[in-house]
């Protein structure tokens, strides 16, 4: 999987590699049994310091996302993804939640915002392809 | 665990120019610690010092335990040091230097240098002056990381490198972290630091503002902006004055750096009639830069301050 580290978009840099490893689970790029880079092989790739990389390992394994493989490294849980998954939509619902309360901030009524939202919704599955 | 280096009350004048103004900090052993201040702020007089390269008006500094004043030598043989401007003998061939130094460490230190010359694709038999900038600071590192010291200190390492030679410094750095050993660097390239660094220390003027876990000192403090309706009304109380760091205005909008922020504060905040448009996100090492360096000096960030902060979270903004 690749990764993009931003310093400056204000989440912790242990958050972003969290957040990515699970959407990347999420989204089947990552699958359950796959080995993940070790500690310092990720470190040297993304140039983090180890320990930041090594707490978000720690946080992925406190959440069932990763596990230890005994002397093979760190590999994605099975049953990992539907964790993912609901993970990824709650963080999606509080980015949304961000967006609606801006949006009533900059003086929108409800309704032009509904309309939005659904001009939106919309445009996002016309552009989806079938499945 | 002996701290990797102990810096006791420490100052040092030029002349009628005061350079360190008791300074006091300790480096942990096995982590990433970057020292950042402003052009003269007091850096490379620091680290000279510890090298025993200075005599201290006062104060102490230990490094591995030995004292820079008693034993420069003995710290200097058992460190990896690259100055900013690495002082080489320009006629000997990149080989020859590995094996002249060599001569100043045990067994194994002539093979690792050859290793890391190889890695670092250095051409082993160009003489030193016919060398570019990138290549004599790739000399520099290997020879400071071949005798594998426990402490690796670095000033400026990356300065005016391109960004391939940088990223092998940083790649370089982060194999030391990984094995436990101590990195102590100065530098000005913020991002950089921001990515590497476990432990970083602000130095302004010579007097040293705030040594903490980069981490600890980004969830004390809160960046804080908010927009006033009328702006010749003061600002509320609850924006104690005594933990603003920084502010700055523009217009009707202000942008604050603010110690032990907390949402029931926030809630207040917005219930201020005066007030809207109130967001909150967290620093940027570039904003702790431009704070320290520009902000208000009398706010300590005390270890009290910063223990308590760490526990009220700031919220942060859902993005990606």
């Amino acid at each position: 999987m690749q990764f993009r580290i931003d310093v400056d978009n204000g989440i912790s840099i242990y958050e972003q590699i969290v957040r990515q490893i699970k959407f990347s689970v999420a989204e089947g790029s990552l699958v359950p049994g796959q080995i993940v880079p070790s500690v310092r092989e990720l470190a040297k790739q993304l140039a983090l310091n180890p320990n930041t990389v090594q707490r978000a390992y720690m946080e992925l394994q406190n959440e069932n996302v990763l596990e230890t493989l005994r002397g093979r490294g760190m590999a994605v849980c099975t049953g990992a993804k539907r964790r993912c998954i609901g993970d990824r939509q709650i963080l999606l619902r509080d980015r949304l939640a961000g967006v609606v309360s801006e949006a009533i901030r900059s003086g929108l009524e409800p309704d032009q915002l509904r309309e939005m939202f659904d001009k939106a919704i919309e445009q996002a599955t016309k552009n989806k392809e079938p499945s | 665990m002996q701290p990797a280096i102990c810096v006791k009350d420490v100052s040092k004048r030029f002349g009628r120019k005061t350079v360190l103004d008791h300074v006091s900090f300790d480096v942990p052993q096995g982590v990433v610690f970057a020292l950042l201040g402003e052009n003269g702020a007091g850096k490379s007089t620091l680290i000279r010092s510890m090298l025993g390269y200075h005599r201290l008006d006062r104060g102490t500094i230990e490094v591995l335990g030995l004292d820079a004043a008693k034993k420069p030598l003995e710290i200097r043989r058992q460190i990896g040091y690259v100055s900013d401007a690495p002082a080489m003998y320009e006629w000997m061939k990149v080989s020859e230097i590995g094996w002249f130094a060599s001569g100043f460490y045990p067994k194994g230190f002539l093979e690792r240098f050859q290793q890391l010359a190889q890695e670092f694709e250095l051409p082993s038999q160009t003489k030193i002056r016919d060398l570019s900038k990138g290549m004599r600071s790739k000399v520099a590192l290997a020879l400071a990381m071949a005798s594998e010291p426990a402490l690796l200190i670095l000033d400026e390492p990356t300065s005016g490198l391109d960004p391939l030679v940088r990223r092998q410094f940083l790649e370089s750095m982060i194999d030391r972290a990984a094995s436990g050993q101590t990195v102590f660097l100065s530098s000005h390239q913020i991002h950089e630091v921001e990515r590497v660094a476990d432990w970083v220390g602000f130095l302004h003027e010579g007097k040293l503002r705030v040594v903490a876990p980069l981490d600890q000192i980004k969830t004390a403090l809160t960046v804080l902006t908010f927009s006033q309706h009328d702006t010749v009304l003061p600002l509320p109380n609850v924006l104690a004055a005594d933990h603003i760091l920084y502010q700055t205005q523009s217009g009707r909008s202000w942008r604050v750096i603010i110690a032990g922020w907390s949402p029931l504060l926030e809630a207040e905040l917005t219930r201020d009639a005066n007030i809207f448009d109130v967001g909150t996100m967290r620093p940027s090492l570039e904003d702790l830069f431009v704070a320290f360096t520009r902000g208000n000096e009398s706010l300590e960030l005390s270890p009290q301050l910063l223990a308590t902060c760490s526990s009220t979270n700031t919220t942060q903004p859902v993005t990606f």
